[in-house]
Order: structure tokens, then sequence, then C-alpha cells
């Protein structure tokens, strides 16, 4: 999953999803659903964060330009670099010239959806710089060669057999299919490059504009070692990430892990302003910001779809997902999955290559109900339906002329009433063509696909007289 | 200053002016700290559920308990901070007495990457979560508490605060903080709890006085 797709097939993978995925899918989802559901109700609060933290991030997105301006200051106050990068290749760019101008020949790098984003690992391969994923998960994918199918435990569709398959033969040793064994031998090779590697990258999980710093949370410590170890430090992050202050912070660390893992925080959080300022405290001689747009400034046009930045990356509404729990990650076709990914990648990529997205669900509301940030993914959903099926600047409309012209016709005729009424006038005499007793058996087309499989049951067309007796009864009840 | 994303930012959000619509939302909700024994009782019982080693002890303790921790994890090097209070407990003296050969906590990494144990302080602590907070300078670098597999935390019941609210408006201007919050963990093959990954395998946390 390196490069920017140029057309999602959701369905057509859906028909095929390999026969391991929903089950090891699941068990992960519904271990953190009930793990996040138990955290959640220990907190009383719970609701009155989600509200405030839905409205700070709200706050956020509508003055997104003055906290960049405040970030950029300060983190170049604290002795950072900060660097704008319009589109991903240009973030490529700009990590690869740090690279060059330090000899970089390896990196080592804590999970990042920015540089999936951007296809980063490829092009530091195509410059001969090996770039090293240190999460486990992460980690045993690109030994794999394979994608993420969850975004907290990327490997989940890899039973430990695999693993240490895929162990032995990559790293050239006997590997036992043992979990707590293979964590340790991936600790001693990995350890090996954190201590070697020239330039640390990671992503991250906050930016608080306040005083130009870069939050990063981790479980396993790989986000210490790639940010304390090599002597240049360069974490690649979206624009969308900016948050005002550190108390703002107070609001989203509580929600963060209790969404995503079902753990009260974390197991550790870093604060980074700039590089590190004593010569024997470790930490790198330098310290670089990325700045991702990729679209992002775009997407803000959009006043419905642009509240998916709200977004934490918590992936507690792929968790409750029914559509998620029986595809997986991969579906999605991009770095992001999931409902998140149905709302996000359409906008990112456009509703051309993603229009198969906002249909990847039953809009059966379960994704909005856990947001820690209140997204309400449903209505944007519906509204990217509205954009596919009508066209907008990405895309022409998608929807056939039939089905665009009877809905047309539709909204004339139920919006005049006099048009409504002659329709119910007629509809009954029109029927008795197909009619067999309260039922109609045989429809013409297109509506015979559906009479194909079972009846339907005849209109009456009685609403307004049905309306009108009802009515007349209640009144009567109410003068009683 | 100005850059072509803050302006493409700006753009698609119809914005003219360079000023805030408004203030932040207000975040109302903070913690309130119990009585100092329920503060103390609740951030060990939460190391506990960490799989962490949360204890209270006295100082006159360190002598027994630094001994019984050596054997347990079988320690032959060592890295301490270089804090008055752990210079104050006579750490490095015990350990040194103990057999336990002491690497200076600004050594080269690939030298602190052979220590078995790592001693740190903490500057606050939060009892709801078990986490610690831990500063950086010199005297307190941060490979201390992330190469050596064993990481054990010298407390002391001042340091609790209530919530993330206090700890923040202190620390905010530091430039390099860590929250550690148990041991290094990660569940990612077959969702198997695996501790030790990548940071410490174990934690010890002592308080220290009342």
């Amino acid at each position: 999953m390196t490069e920017t797709p140029t057309y999602i097939g959701f369905e057509e993978y859906s028909e095929h999803v390999p026969a391991g995925i929903p089950p090891a899918v699941q068990q992960a989802t519904n271990r953190f659903i009930s793990g996040r559901a138990a955290r959640v109700a220990e907190l009383p609060q719970w609701e009155e964060l989600r509200h405030i933290g839905s409205d700070i991030r709200l706050h956020t997105i509508e003055n997104m330009d003055v906290y960049l301006s405040r970030l950029e200051e300060k983190v170049v106050a604290a002795g950072g670099n900060v660097h704008w990068a319009e589109t991903a290749e240009a973030a490529n760019q700009i990590v690869l010239q740090i690279a060059r101008e330090h000899h970089v020949k390896t990196a080592v790098k804590s999970k990042s959806m920015a540089t999936e984003e951007t296809g980063l690992n490829h092009a530091l391969e195509q410059e001969g710089i090996q770039a090293i994923e240190t999460d486990l998960g992460e980690y045993i994918i690109q030994l794999a060669g394979t994608g993420p199918s969850h975004i907290i435990v990327p490997a989940v569709h890899l039973k430990k057999e695999d693993v240490a398959e895929i162990f032995s033969e990559k790293l050239d040793l006997d590997a036992p299919s043992d979990p707590v064994e293979l964590a340790r031998i991936a600790r001693e090779v990995l350890r090996e490059k954190f201590l070697n590697a020239e330039m640390g990258i990671s992503g991250g999980n906050f930016l608080i504009a306040e005083t130009g710093t870069l939050v990063l949370v981790t479980n396993e410590g790989n986000g210490r070692m790639v940010s304390t170890m090599p002597d240049v430090h360069v974490a690649v992050v979206g624009i969308d990430k900016v948050i005002p202050d550190w108390e703002s912070l107070t609001v989203f660390l509580k929600l963060l892990a209790r969404s995503a893992t079902g753990q009260k925080l974390s197991t550790y959080t870093q604060f980074i302003t700039g590089p590190r300022r004593e010569e024997g405290e470790f930490g790198p001689k330098e310290f670089h910001l990325v700045l991702l747009d990729n679209g992002r400034s775009k997407v803000l046009k959009d006043p419905v779809g642009r509240e998916v930045f709200k977004c934490i990356r918590c992936g507690a509404c792929a968790n409750v997902c029914p559509v998620y729990k029986n595809v997986g990650g991969f579906a999605y076709g991009w770095f992001i999955s999931g409902p998140i990914g149905a709302i996000l990648s359409p906008q990112m990529l456009g509703t051309r290559t993603a229009r198969e997205l906002p249909y990847a669900s039953t809009l059966c509301g379960a994704c909005a109900d856990v947001c820690p940030v209140k997204i309400p993914i449903p209505t944007i959903l519906r509204h990217l339906r509205r954009r596919v099926a009508e066209g907008d600047e990405f895309a022409t409309a998608t929807l056939p002329t039939l089905p665009r012209l009877s809905a047309g016709f539709a909204s004339i005729a139920l919006a005049k009433n006099w048009i409504y009424r002659l329709g119910t006038l007629f509809l009954p005499t029109i029927m008795s063509i197909f009619r067999r007793g309260n039922w109609i058996a045989n429809a013409p087309y297109p509506l015979s696909r559906w009479t194909r499989g079972r009846p339907l049951p005849a209109f009456t067309a009685g609403f307004r007289s049905w309306w009108r007796k009802a009515h007349s009864r209640e009144d009567q009840d109410s003068t009683r | 200053m100005t850059n072509p994303v803050i302006e493409n930012v700006r753009r698609s959000l119809g914005r003219a002016s360079q000023t805030p619509t408004g203030p932040r939302p207000a975040i109302h909700h903070a913690r309130q700290a119990e009585s100092i024994d329920v503060e103390i009782e609740s951030f060990l019982s939460e190391i506990k559920k960490l799989s962490g080693v949360g204890r209270s002890l006295v100082p006159s303790d360190i002598d027994s308990e630094l001994k019984a921790l050596i054997q347990e994890q079988n320690i032959r090097r060592a890295t301490v901070w270089e804090t008055a209070h752990l210079r104050q407990l006579g750490i490095t003296e015990i350990l040194h007495s103990l057999g336990v050969e002491l690497i200076s906590p600004n050594a080269d990494k690939h030298e602190m990457a052979t220590c078995d144990l790592g001693v740190t302080e903490a500057e606050y602590l939060l009892p709801e979560t078990g986490t610690l907070v831990l500063r950086s300078s010199a005297g307190k670098p941060r490979a201390v508490s992330l190469l050596p597999r064993v990481h054990l935390a010298i407390v002391r019941p001042q340091m609790l605060r209530a919530d993330l609210h206090q700890i923040f408006a202190e620390v905010k201007d530091d430039h390099y903080l860590v929250f550690i919050t148990g041991p290094s963990r990660t569940a990612d093959i077959e969702l198997t709890v695996t501790l030790g990954v990548h940071g410490p395998r174990s934690l010890y946390v002592w308080m220290v006085g009342r």
C-alpha cells in the first residue's frame, strides 16, 4: 500500500474477502469494543468529554490557519525546523533531502499514517535508504509485504504460525510459533536497528500550537526509540492534527486510549518541543516537522464533509462497523479503513477514485454512537453519496438517467399537491391490471425485478382519506 | 510570514481575518483529589493492574528491597539518574556494594543498552491512571527509562496531582516529557499481551515516605 490508488474497487474486493480475515478482525474488534465499554462505564463525565472534544475540534478546524501559524512560530522558536508539504510527493522529497544531508543509510520508523499516505518507504528505498517499520505489527506486515488490516493491530489477520514462518524466512533463523518468543526476536533485531539508524521517522497524534509540541502516543516504546536514539528526528504529520493548547489535550488524552484499546492511557505519551537541549540527555540533535496538506486544505471547503478532521484516529468506528467486521481493512484501498476511511478517502482522493466507499455502509449509525469526538459519520456518508450521485468538482454524476429522471419527477409530484392527488385518483385503476386480490404478483419492469422474488402489497393510495377520518376521530375524542 | 498551505487553508475556510473566530470552548471537568492515603492507594493499585510492581516503602527499606530486586531480576549492570533525592537515598552506593556495575547515565547509547536496570525518579504522578511523568536533562537522560530491561522509579507522595490539568500547567514549557503508564506492551500477534517489546519488560515503582 505505497501508491496513491487510482480507483478503489470496494465492491469487487468485498466479494473475494479471504476466509481468515473476518474471524481475525472480529476477535480484535470485539476485544477493543468490550475494553472501551468498561473504561467508558467508569467515567461518569464521558458524554460531557465527547461534547467538549467535539466542540474544540470544530473550533480548531474553523481556525486552522491561525493555529498552524502559531504552531510554526513556536516550533521554530524551540529550535526545530518546519517544512510545509502541499503534496505527498513534496513531503517525500523533503524527507529525502534531510536524509541526503545527513548521509542516512537506515531510517527507523514508528507507526505513521501520514507516511503510509505519502508512500514514503517506497521513496526512501528508491534512493537506497532502508526504512524499517518498528511497531511489531507493522514490522511483520513489512516483512510479509502486505498492507494493514486494522488501524491498531495491523497484522491481526496473520496467525502466530504465519508470523513464525515470515520471521524464519526473512530473518534467516528458526522462529517458534509462540507470540512471546516472536516478540523477543523482534526486540533483539530491532534494538540493533534503533541503536545504529541515522534517522528516526514518526507520525504524530497531536500538535500543540500553544508551545509547538509534538505529542506521540505508543504502547511498545518504538515511538520513544525513534525520537530518542538517532541524531535526526523527522515527524510527518497531517495539518489536521493541530490543537490549540495543552488544556485541550486533557480532553483528547482521556478520550483517545479509552476509545482505541480500552486503556486509560497508552503506555508512553511523549511531548516533544524541538531538539535536545543538553548533550547528555539523549534525544535528537535536529528536529524536523513536515506538515502535510495533500488535499486537506481543499476538503475544508465543504462545511459538511470537513468534520472528518475532528478525527483523533482511535479506530472505534471501525470496531463497531458491521461492514468493516466482515471485509477487514484491505477493502478500503488506502491507508485508512473503516467508516472514517469511507468518509475521508472520497474527499481526499476525489469522488471518482473512491466513489464506492460512501456506499460501504448500512448507515446503522453505530460509528457515530461511539465516536469520541462526535463525527456525524452517517450524515457525511449520505452527503458524499449525494455528491457521487449528482456529480461534483471531481466527477460527473454516476446515477443512471432513468432513476435520476424518476427521482426528479417524484420530487416535483410530491411537492405539488394537485399532481399528487391526480396520481392517487388514477393509481387504483392502473393497478387493477396487475392486481390479484390484495397483492401484485407480476409488476411491469423495473418493478418486476422485485415481484419475481416476492409479491408487493397492493397500494390503496388512501392516506389522505385515512388522515381525514383519523383526525375527525381525534377531534371528537378531544371535545368529549 | 506566509506559505501556500496556510493560504489554501484560509481560502477554503473563507476567512479574511487572522484572528480566531472566538475563544477555545471552555473545559469544565477536572478530577478532584481524594485524601493522600486514598490517592497513594489508587496510584499503586493502578500500577499493579498494568502488570507493574507498585509498593510503599520507608527509606530504611531501600537496602533490602534493592537486594531482592537484583536477585529476582538478575541485575549485573545498572544506570542511575543523577538527582538530589536519589543521591540522598544512596542508590548508587547500595548498588555498588551489592556488586552491580554502574554505568554513567550519560554514557554512549550502545553502552547504555547493555544495562539491565535503569533507576529514575518522577516529577509528577497521576493516581487515576498509574502514570509517571518524567522530565529530561543531562542529569535525567531519557534513555535510562527506555533501554534497560528493568525500570525502577523512586517516587514521593508530594508528586501526586489530581488530574492532567495541574500537571500540564506546570510542565508545558519543558522541551521534552514522557508519561509512562506501565511496562512496554504489545498485543500485535494474535492479540496476546506481551511485555517488554521495545521498552522495559518490568516496571517497579517505589513510593518512599508518606
